[in-house]
């Protein structure tokens, strides 16, 4: 019985996963830097800026399939939690944007930010996935 | 749906890792399988059942609140 290679496989895999998530990550947060700073340095020209924007979705692209192929490494009950954690903080980002944006309107808030919303998605994903973990795996 | 896992996996002397290991999946896993926190997929049932070679009726039945 080789189990302890077996296990080492999965984490092996799990790890190679991550590390490409790490990588197109990182592709996508440069590309993100060059579309939002890069224009004013090429004085707005509308083809370069069009070129920054098709690199962003191709970045963008390559991150989202490098999530999908860390979701398939996963055995499935992390893959579960992490799916199961996706849909909580859609319904959380849901609810805090619809009440975010209508703040301006009631008069509570001068204006709103974008980035506040993915703030309140990464944080309720990223808890929601230590919740339903620690829930079913606590010994 | 509860299981007769911890009881097997003590019989043969494994530990949590040992079956993880042949199963393909996480110690957490096994352990959430074990405690009746989490019902595997069919697949991962049919494994298990492999991995013990028993029927998988005899390794996973239905707790009552399941009927």
């Amino acid at each position: 019985m080789n189990t302890s290679n077996e296990t080492s496989s999965l984490d092996r895999s799990i790890r190679q996963s991550n590390y490409r998530l790490f990588l197109a990550t990182a592709a996508w947060v440069a590309s993100t830097a060059l579309l939002t700073f890069g224009p004013a340095m090429w004085q707005y020209h509308v083809p370069t800026t069009l070129l920054a924007i098709a690199i962003n979705l191709l970045a963008g692209a390559m991150m989202l399939l490098a999530f999908f192929r860390l979701l398939k490494s996963m055995d499935e009950l992390q893959r579960q939690t992490h799916l199961e954690a996706m849909a909580l903080a859609f319904g959380v980002t849901l609810i805090f944007t619809v009440i975010y944006g209508s703040l301006p309107t009631v008069q509570l808030l001068a204006d709103t930010q974008p980035t506040n919303i993915l703030f309140v998605m990464g944080i309720s994903y990223i808890l929601s996935v230590i919740g339903l973990w620690l829930g079913r795996t606590s010994e | 749906m509860k299981n007769r896992l911890k009881v097997l996996r003590a019989e043969r002397d494994w530990t949590q890792a040992d079956l993880a290991g042949q199963l393909d999946v996480t110690r957490q896993t096994v352990n959430a399988i074990e405690k009746g926190k989490y019902d595997p997929s069919l697949p991962l049932a049919f494994k298990i059942a492999e991995v013990f070679e028993m029927p998988i009726e005899q390794i996973f039945f239905p707790a009552q609140d399941d009927e």
